[in-house]
């Protein structure tokens, strides 16, 4: 695409994911079966055309930068293609950790300034969407906009997102973070486009002030002087930064509301353990409304559920409602519901994890998964209740763990 | 460059009794348990066992080859001084031109050998399904003394009159050579794997070359055993040359009933994941509410919404609602549509079988063009053919050609037809 340059913010730690994010960025966390989040962004650059990508990360970047790797899963490798991971490092006045988004990109303005770009495309690496950026590249020009924010469409409302609205020709009339009544449906994406000048006009007017975060602070400062217009994303869009989010977006797949196989999100196929040069999934005799991914056996019974590569599911084991990572083990008899178990995990033989499921109707959802961290050994017959987490660093599981118990 | 051994793989075979199936690629690039192709198998077998010098000797089709072997750098035969190297037959020298058989397309590659400078060359072929270690082979073949080892390995009775059979004296040393005998003096069978002496290799194979001899059991081995000491070594596992379609069928329904040994999982196979169309970018298989998968092995992007029994499906096949897949082997992106049946059928990739269509029906009646190939009941669906929806196809049939069956008023293939 004609002068864009792409830059990718990766480096929250997401505390609202618990224990799936103890150890990584959100933007590393898998999703699907053999994905990780950055591959919706990293995949829609790539398919827009987008040549020069920067990827802002902070948080444990060790497994984000293993997984991009040279970049050649999305082609960004080249003579004029690329793919850079821009980490903090030390300056010679105050070194200093990224204090917030837009401080992130300020202190890469010169990796910026490198390809002399006419607009700067800003995506978060935690979003599951298929989004061709293009028409917004277009809309932006065409309007001679300073700043174009791309919004999605949601029915249901929450406090949590910036919400815009537009008035004639898509201009942002009005933008807000998390109020307490939305004045409209729109939902910023994270996807920002900015003319170069204009962003690093504003980055240097922010970096005197307290706070460093695009919603809160750089949109409203622009928008003071500029022209910033807003764009209507009508595809899907998930935000999956809570459990219960997390869990519903696994679901929309599970139902078909996310034809993957359209999209042609891109991932490392080589990277150690995800996918490379495993067998098919093999299965039994009872497996259904399921997703699966290369190298499961699964002797026992899958309903409802996503299982990444490698999990084996003993005979008499069953498994419901479930996310399931890399390489699980779920010995015979055991029962896995309404859960989320990281990689490596061991569930022992007639363990029962009672999480939540569709067909509860008491509880909230949000507090009824189990999440057990990454690696962790359940022993035979344990009884974990609705709502736990157990945190990796967790030594001891005790026999039965009640509702809502939190281990770490 | 000094290495003290490299490996030189036999890949040129035409794979004419494995029919449509080898009629778009090269044997070796034939599809195998869902997601490898068979060649991934030996090559695997060479990483494996520390060899980093090989020469892949094609003819035959190798552009998907040339694709899929991608230097090497799949199996990390890839460096400075580890490489794979794609050896096909070259024009302009004298007598050069096609490859007239195993021996000689070793025989046109000895400047290749000479600028590795192995102390040993191990011969292997592209087309067998097998997961060994070759070092054991190789200090055998050190510790014998002998010019030339030869891989053998048991087989009943029945069968050994589809082989090369050794007989062995008390120092492992080949006695006694019968080629395809029918009362056999040994059970042991020639794998087609060998390790030579590489000044016996250079001299014997431009000896067979000067008499019209290009084959290595029928010319090279037999000379050897007449003026050399040639030993045999024992190898025990699973071995299976798939060169036919039945025994391309049933290793696959091994490796599905696990009846390989050991297990697939555990034989390290590599694959290339990111040539293009190959198995890299698909999502994970989607099991659909009304589905039924039984004893099978699904590859990513499959969506099954059907029934799928004791079958193979490699990436991206879709089984629609109402549809039974049975006993068959279904190759990449092929489409079963709503309510088609197919039993014991190998599906070539990207073919789309319409709405209602049965695969199997009728009497078992042989292939009447080719008999010795199909007779076990195996039909094949050649790649891209789109068979009209309420087609029924007996058994062994061919079916290779979707403008033929477009025009084709019948409601009926009967058994053992061609199309």
């Amino acid at each position: 695409m004609d002068r864009v340059l792409g830059l990718v913010l990766a480096g929250g730690r997401v505390d609202e994911l618990q224990a799936l994010t103890e150890k990584r960025p959100k933007a590393a966390l898998p999703v699907f079966g053999c994905y990780r989040f950055i591959d919706f962004a990293l995949s829609n650059l790539m398919h827009a055309g987008v040549r020069n990508v920067g990827v802002l990360s902070q948080y444990r970047p060790y497994s984000l930068m293993r997984h991009i790797g040279t970049g050649e899963h999305w082609d960004f490798v080249g003579r004029s293609r690329g793919i850079r991971l821009l980490p903090p490092y030390r300056g010679l006045h105050e070194s200093d950790w990224y204090k917030g988004t837009a401080d992130a990109v300020y202190q890469n303005l010169s990796f910026i300034d490198e390809f002399k770009p006419r607009d700067v495309l800003i995506v978060a690496a935690d979003h599951v969407y298929r989004m061709d950026y293009r028409p917004l590249v277009k809309y932006h020009r065409e309007r001679k906009a300073d700043a174009t924010v791309s919004f999605a469409m949601l029915r249901s409302m929450h406090s949590r997102f910036g919400y815009g609205v537009l008035g004639s020709e898509g201009k942002l009339t009005k933008y807000v973070e998390k109020p307490e009544t939305p004045p409209s449906n729109l939902v910023s994406m994270t996807v920002y486009l900015f003319r170069t000048d204009v962003l690093k006009e504003a980055l240097r007017t922010n970096a005197r002030d307290a706070t460093h975060e695009f919603g809160q602070d750089i949109i409203p400062l622009v928008m003071k002087a500029n022209r910033v217009f807003g764009y209507r994303f009508k595809g899907y869009w998930s935000y999956a930064r809570t459990v219960q989010a997390y869990v519903q977006t696994n679901r929309d797949l599970i139902r078909g509301r996310i034809d993957l196989k359209q999209w042609q999100i891109r991932t490392n196929l080589l990277e150690r353990c995800v996918r490379a040069d495993r067998l098919p999934a093999w299965m039994a005799d009872d497996v259904r409304h399921s997703v699966i991914s290369e190298g499961c056996r699964i002797s026992g019974s899958v309903r409802n559920s996503v299982l990444s590569p490698g999990v084996v599911v003993e005979p008499g084991a069953r498994i419901i409602d479930s996310i399931v990572f890399h390489d699980v083990v779920v010995g015979g008899g055991a029962v896995v519901r309404g859960a989320i178990c990281d990689k490596d995990v061991r569930i022992g033989r007639e363990a029962v994890i009672s999480g939540e499921s569709d067909h509860d109707q008491g509880k909230k959802p949000e507090c009824a998964t189990v999440i057990i961290g990454k690696g962790m050994e359940i022993p035979p017959g344990t009884q974990i209740g609705a709502g736990s987490v157990l945190y990796s660093s967790a030594t001891d599981v005790p026999p039965d763990i009640a509702p809502g118990s939190v281990l770490r | 460059m000094k290495k003290q051994v490299m490996a030189m793989l036999l890949a040129g075979g035409v794979g004419t009794r494995l029919n449509i199936l080898a009629r778009h690629r090269a044997k070796p690039a034939l599809p195998f348990a869902g997601v490898f192709r068979i060649i991934d198998f030996t090559l695997s077998n060479i990483a494996n066992s520390g060899i980093d010098a090989v020469g892949i000797l094609t003819q035959y089709k190798p552009l998907s080859l040339m694709d899929h072997i991608d230097k090497g750098r799949p199996w990390d035969l890839y460096g400075r001084t580890r490489l794979v190297e794609i050896l096909p037959p070259k024009t302009g020298e004298a007598s050069s031109d096609w490859y007239r058989g195993t021996s000689d397309a070793v025989y046109q590659n000895l400047n290749f050998v000479a600028e590795v400078d192995p102390s040993w060359v191990l011969i292997v072929s592209g087309d067998h399904i097998y997961n060994m270690d070759y070092q054991p082979l190789l200090d055998f073949h050190r510790q014998s003394g002998a010019a030339a080892t030869i891989c053998l390995i048991p087989v009943p009775e029945e069968q050994t009159h589809h082989f090369g059979i050794a007989v062995l004296d008390g120092d492992k040393r080949i006695v006694d050579w019968e080629e395809k005998p029918r009362h056999p003096r040994s059970d042991l069978a020639s794998m087609g794997v060998y390790v030579f002496d590489r000044e016996a290799l250079g001299y014997y194979l431009a000896r067979a070359a000067r008499s019209g001899g290009f084959d290595f059991a029928k010319d090279v081995i037999p000379a050897m055993l007449r003026q050399e000491r040639v030993c045999g070594y024992r190898f025990d596992g699973y071995w299976r040359d798939v060169g036919t379609v039945d025994a391309y069928w049933e290793a696959n329904m091994d490796v599905l009933n696990d009846r390989v040994d050991p297990s697939l999982s555990t034989w390290n196979v590599r694959t290339n994941l990111t040539a293009i169309g190959e198995v890299g970018d698909q999502p994970a298989a989607k099991v659909g509410s009304r589905a039924s998968v039984v004893n099978a092995m699904i590859s990513r992007g499959c969506v099954i919404q059907g029934t799928v029994r004791n079958s193979i499906l490699s990436p991206g096949v879709v089984v629609e609602r109402g549809a039974v897949v049975e006993d068959s082997v279904v190759f990449h992106d092929a489409v079963i549509q709503e309510r088609a049946t197919v039993a014991r059928a190998i599906i070539d990739k990207k073919s789309v079988l319409g709405a209602g269509v049965i695969i199997g029906a009728g009497p078992a009646t042989p292939n009447e063009k080719y008999p010795s190939h199909l007779s076990t009941g195996i039909t094949l669906v050649g790649k891209g053919v789109t068979v009209p929806p309420g087609l029924r196809v007996g058994q062994n049939c061919i079916l290779s050609s979707s403008d033929a069956l477009a025009f084709t008023k019948a409601r009926v293939v009967p058994s053992g037809s061609t199309i």
